[in-house]
């Protein structure tokens, strides 16, 4: 059996376990306003929203990765705009927008000739078979996605904690939920290489909601979170390498032991 | 000059007149009531005023400012009816006064000795400082309302207004609460409109009292305007009774 010095010797592992800390980061840091802000439905969408843009690229052969963060931004800001000029629910409208494009992704398979693996890798993931480029996206996504988070982050938490009070004290409160809207659309398409389209909402809402349980501050809870997050992908990681199963589900598996773990603890008063 | 000014005020919401030709203003450092019956367009007033709602007529002046259905660049502090947010989050008293502290855009998680002292500063202004580090989630209501006070001042405003900012709490608590309104109302001149239905509140505490029932139904000191006849017609006869026992008890 391998040791992990030898695992780490191998190119594909490095550039896995340094996509499995950054997504690991990334994913919870912005899963907390997902958790906060009750949107797992809308991560949901995002990330189907990309699975239709990838068999859009794939049909028009533009590149998977700008086709899929098009047309998931694309999503996101039709739904944004539907929620302010509907009186129906956000998840009624998420709900429709879902649908939507999971017709309209599986239409456009329809046209695909041949086989489609490419697209169905994007399904659960496949964080080995993460390149160099992928790696680079996934850094600048992350770092852009986190400095713009930490800059506004004290309007981002106004709006979470009271909607009309963030405003009152000037705050842009549409601008900033456009925006918010904009970086989880941006978050869930990146992700998607390393645990897929079935299980990136997983990642955004189970570090974050296992921080939650332990959590008695906000610093406390980005802080958790995050490092539930890279425990879960660098274990979850190291582990499906020695029992040789698939990454990305052996990945979410270890993020809700954790959860359960932090669900031991005695409820909060 | 007047702290605010409002006039011919009309907000429509699905055709519907909410408010109808709405006109007073406020002295500055005035602590006036706002009351009237359930559905009479107190909280619309508000929200209109703090640009939280569209309006279709009139004008608004906070100082001589006028507002144009928005609210950007007044310095006021609010304090809502009911607070409806998430209380499980983890977020302690002094982080959310700390996320209101200026300048919105700067990290939040770093705490200067100048911020973390204005902060105590104002927990200990409205006699919460012992629970600074406490989740807001856990706080009882009347801790709550303090806190919300402290979040509102944070910014030195010129314009306090509060929604029935006691609703909800105990007698005590109340008390406690429209004395310290009173008490900033006094040391920082803060202007304060405030809705509520507790006419014992209105008598005790405000300066000046409008009573509106979509319209503005009259307008003064609390024991000149607030006259049986107004009351009545405003709150039906049980109320004009009750008019008779405050001024009782009060006297």
């Amino acid at each position: 059996m391998s040791t992990i010095i030898d695992l780490l010797s191998y190119p594909f592992m490095q550039r896995a376990l340094l996509a499995a800390v950054m997504v690991g980061i990334l994913c919870p840091f912005i899963g907390n306003f997902v958790v906060m802000r009750k949107m797992a439905f809308f991560s949901s969408a995002i990330s189907h929203s990309a699975f239709a843009g990838i068999a859009l690229g794939a049909l028009l052969g533009i590149d998977f990765s700008f086709s899929s963060v098009a047309l998931s931004i694309l999503i996101a800001l039709f739904i944004a705009f539907l929620a302010e000029r509907t009186t129906l629910s956000h998840d009624t409208i998420i709900g429709i927008a879902f649908s939507g494009i999971i017709a309209a992704g599986m239409l456009i398979m329809g046209f695909l000739k041949g086989y489609r693996a490419a697209l169905f890798s994007y399904l659960f993931g496949d964080i080995l078979a993460v390149n160099r480029s992928d790696l680079l996206l996934i850094f600048a996504v992350s770092a852009m996605t986190i400095v713009i988070t930490l800059t506004f982050l004290k309007a981002f938490l106004q709006i979470t904690f009271y909607r009309d009070l963030a405003k009152v004290e000037g705050i842009n409160v549409r601008l900033f939920e456009y925006l918010m809207f904009l970086i989880i659309a941006l978050v869930v398409t990146v992700s998607l290489k390393i645990v897929g389209i079935i299980l990136v909402t997983s990642m955004l809402i189970i570090p974050a909601a296992a921080a939650k349980n332990l959590a008695s501050s906000m610093r406390g809870l980005f802080s958790l979170s995050c490092a539930f997050g890279v425990i879960s992908g660098v274990t979850g990681l190291i582990g499906s390498f020695y029992l040789n199963t698939a990454s990305g589900p052996t990945i979410v598996l270890v993020s809700i032991g954790i959860f359960f773990l932090t669900m031991l603890r005695p409820a909060k008063s | 000059m007047d702290a605010l000014s409002v006039e011919n005020l009309c907000v429509k919401v699905s055709g519907r007149h909410l408010i109808e030709n709405v006109t007073f203003s406020v002295e500055k450092g005035a602590i006036v009531a706002i009351i009237g019956p359930n559905g009479a367009g107190k909280t619309t007033l508000l929200k209109a005023i703090l640009g939280l709602i569209p309006y279709d007529v009139g004008t608004i002046s906070i100082f001589g400012r006028p507002l144009k259905n928005n609210n950007s660049g007044i310095n006021v502090g609010y304090v809502p009816q009911r607070l409806e947010f998430d209380r499980t989050v983890p977020l302690t008293v002094s982080e959310l006064l700390d996320f209101t502290v200026p300048p919105v855009y700067s990290f939040p998680f770093y705490r200067s000795r100048e911020k973390k002292e204005y902060v105590n500063s104002l927990l200990a202004l409205v006699g919460v400082q012992h629970l600074a580090e406490r989740a807001i989630g856990s706080l009882s209501g009347g801790e709550l309302q303090r806190v919300m006070i402290a979040k509102a001042i944070v910014n030195d405003p010129q314009v306090l207004f509060l929604d029935e900012p006691a609703s909800g709490v105990d007698i005590e608590g109340q008390e406690k609460f429209y004395d310290l309104v009173t008490r900033l109302n006094k040391e920082k001149g803060l202007t304060v409109i405030l809705i509520s239905h507790d006419l014992n509140v209105v008598y005790r505490f405000a300066d000046k009292v409008l009573c509106m029932n979509r319209r503005l139904i009259c307008t003064g000191k609390p024991r000149e305007a607030l006259t049986d006849e107004v009351i009545k017609s405003v709150y039906g006869e049980m109320m004009g009774g009750y008019m008779h026992s405050c001024h009782e008890h009060d006297h």
